[in-house]
């Protein structure tokens, strides 16, 4: 470790003058890296892309085709060796233990009996993974959740989790919210989801599931999204003036700066000095230097 | 104090008996709580967000600092989930050896349950003993993986290493003696008066309660719910296991502390059929070098020796992250129900209550 130099030595360099700005954008640790696509397993969606995938595919194999003709005329034309028909591709089949699961049709009894029970409140079922998924419209989750424990057939008494996640590049919705649910009694887990845009506050679990208080008050305290209902709305992990929600894409990982003093750097004691000098201006007895 | 007037005090957040950084608030009528409220998040890290920026690989890291008393299932719990998010089969030799090092981690976790529950209370000499055994298991991480206590055992598809030379002989030497260590636990304990007096009774939790609130493990057991995610839903070789899931009924601390004694002699049980019934093969399942998930989000859930750790992951395609990363934490859930453990009873019984939950902040808080 290197003497601290003393204040009025020569070589300290001089603060810098006026209101000094951090430039949070410096450090890579502080960019954000925004997501590009929207991660939202469907099946709609993968059926749509299957079927995207296969008109690409014909189409570049009906080039390759018409390619080939071309090339089969002007060799002829030419007098030369007529080239070699093409090959279709086949996907590539890989040796190993991997095999991923893809959506699938909803073949659970569970499913269907939502389905006929809810009507048109459910937008989607599917199965991936072995997981059955209910995708619910957004203000008929209390409706759901309260059926899914109630109904003789269903019975599922436990919560097990609630969880959201933000989807910033989505057109008509922000934040995917999740519940877990479980049987204890029939052995079996189902997962109810709801996609909400910014701003809506869906209606708040604990009326079925008292169990969901804390869940629910993480989810506000991370991402951002209150419930209409809930009887302790209020910040659970962060302090209560915390700024911004972590959990949301557009917050940088090493956060907004709330906790810059520490880093390295700042080392060199740039952050203490301007402290210094702005807590001289304010006036204040200055111990903890804070940052901007 | 005056008459008719309340107090409210401060349990924590730095107390022995909190077992980390929780704080309760606490309103008192004399010695009879009246309102209690935990304030949680003194030791939030943002591992959800930190995994989030990180590869599906890197977070197993993450993962031990959770509960540090219990890494290995954590490990266990984030690497199956990972595999049910690429759909990995796992060779079974591998799976033989996770559930054998899980059981120990169960053992080792309840034994320092039993230590610093018993000592908060006032049962001074069974930390002494049960810290014995705790070692004994440490030793047993430190021949598998290298480390004691925040393990990083397992990998994505299996494991690194096979079990080392000898090992065989240290779990033989643990079994042959551990059944005697419980007794003598339980010749300490269980028919101690002071026990009996500060225990039974304590801190119930009935079952529609406990349900309802989405508590898990040996708390839900000792009210008599058989919920238990290894014979609920099996994961890793427990479906060739044969074991119990034991249970009471009076849903107090003392039924608590019968189950998870219980518990311990049951996990030994496993660990004699894994060493007996260890296939032979690989270790490691084949993977392609690169790893890329496709959309998919699963959730997959597995016994801690607290409760239920789940794992939440959304894959997004082409990524080499998770899109999001929860962890389902047992001890927060559980930490919800101690209002309705601790209100109405005496301010002395706090302290049972806290220890009986068996929580550890870094995973509450994560």
């Amino acid at each position: 470790m290197t003497e601290p130099n003393l204040p009025g030595s020569p070589e300290v360099p001089e603060a810098p003058a006026g209101p000094y700005v951090y430039d949070y954008s410096a450090s890579p640790q502080r960019q954000i890296v925004m997501p590009k696509t929207v991660p939202l397993p469907s099946l709609k969606t993968y059926l749509a892309e299957q079927e995207a995938a296969a008109v690409a595919d014909e189409a570049k194999w009906q080039k390759m085709l018409a390619d080939f003709e071309i090339a089969k005329v002007k060799a002829e034309a030419e007098g030369k060796d007529a080239p070699k028909p093409p090959v279709r591709p086949v996907p590539r089949k890989d040796d190993n233990d991997m095999k991923t699961p893809w959506p699938q049709e909803a073949n659970d009894a569970d499913l269907h009996r939502l389905q006929e029970r809810l009507g048109d409140k459910v937008e989607e079922i599917f199965e991936q993974a072995g997981e059955l998924t209910c995708q619910v419209s957004k203000d008929a989750i209390l409706e759901a959740l309260q059926l899914c424990r109630d109904d003789a057939a269903l019975n599922y008494e436990m919560l097990a989790d609630e969880t959201a996640t933000h989807y910033p590049v989505a057109t008509n919705f922000t934040f995917s919210v999740v519940y877990h649910l479980t049987s204890i009694s029939r052995r079996k887990r189902l997962r109810l989801r709801i996609l909400i845009p910014e701003g809506f506050s869906p209606e708040s679990a604990c009326a079925v599931y008292p169990g969901a208080n804390w869940m629910e008050r993480e989810v506000y305290d991370m991402l951002g999204i209150r419930f209409v209902n809930h009887p302790d709305m209020t910040r659970i992990l962060c302090p209560e003036d915390w700024e911004g929600y972590p959990l949301r894409k557009d917050y940088p990982v090493v956060g907004w700066g709330q906790r810059d003093i520490a880093f390295r750097e700042d080392r060199g004691g740039m952050i203490e000095r301007i402290a210094l000098q702005k807590a001289g201006q304010l006036g204040i007895n200055h111990k903890q230097p804070k940052a901007e | 104090m005056f008459k008719n007037e309340e107090m409210e005090i401060n349990l924590g957040p730095q107390h022995p008996s909190t077992h980390g950084v929780l704080r309760v608030k606490l309103r008192l009528d004399g010695e009879t709580i009246t309102h209690c409220r935990p304030v949680i998040g003194y030791l939030h890290r943002g591992v959800e967000k930190i995994c989030e920026n990180q590869t599906f690989f890197q977070g197993q890291v993450w993962t031990d600092r959770m509960d540090y008393c219990s890494a290995v299932a954590n490990n266990l719990g984030w690497a199956e989930a990972n595999e049910k998010l690429f759909g990995i089969t796992v060779p079974r030799r591998a799976q033989y050896i996770r559930t054998l090092l899980n059981e120990f981690n169960r053992l080792a976790s309840h034994l320092i349950w039993l230590a610093t529950h018993a000592l908060d209370i006032g049962a001074m000499t069974v930390f002494l003993y049960a810290f014995r055994e705790r070692e004994d298991i440490l030793d047993m991480n430190e021949a598998f993986c290298g480390s004691r206590l925040t393990t990083t055992a397992f990998r994505i598809g299996g494991l690194r290493e096979d079990l080392p030379p000898g090992f065989e002989k240290l779990v033989k030497k643990f079994l042959a003696k551990f059944p005697t260590c419980i007794e003598e636990y339980e010749n300490l304990l269980s028919e101690n008066r002071i026990w009996k007096k500060r225990t039974i009774g304590v801190a119930k939790l009935s079952a529609e309660d406990a349900i309802a609130m989405g508590v898990t493990g040996p708390v839900l057991r000792a009210a008599g719910v058989p919920y238990d995610i290894r014979k609920a839903f099996p994961y890793a070789a427990y479906a060739e296991m044969d074991f119990e899931v034991p249970t009471r009924t009076e849903a107090d601390t003392y039924a608590r502390y019968l189950v998870r004694m219980a518990e311990m002699r049951q996990s030994a049980r496993i660990i004699q059929q894994c060493m007996d019934g260890m296939p032979e093969g690989p270790v490691m399942a084949k993977l392609p070098k690169i790893m890329r998930a496709e959309v998919n989000e699963v959730y997959h859930a597995t016994e801690a020796p607290k409760g239920e750790i789940g794992y939440y992951l959304v894959g997004e395609k082409g990524s080499g992250n998770p899109y999001r990363f929860h962890v389902r934490a047992p001890g927060f859930i559980n930490l919800q129900s101690l209002p309705k453990m601790a209100e109405g009873g005496l301010i002395a019984d706090i302290v049972a209550a806290i220890g009986t939950l068996d929580i550890v902040l870094g995973e509450i808080d994560r």
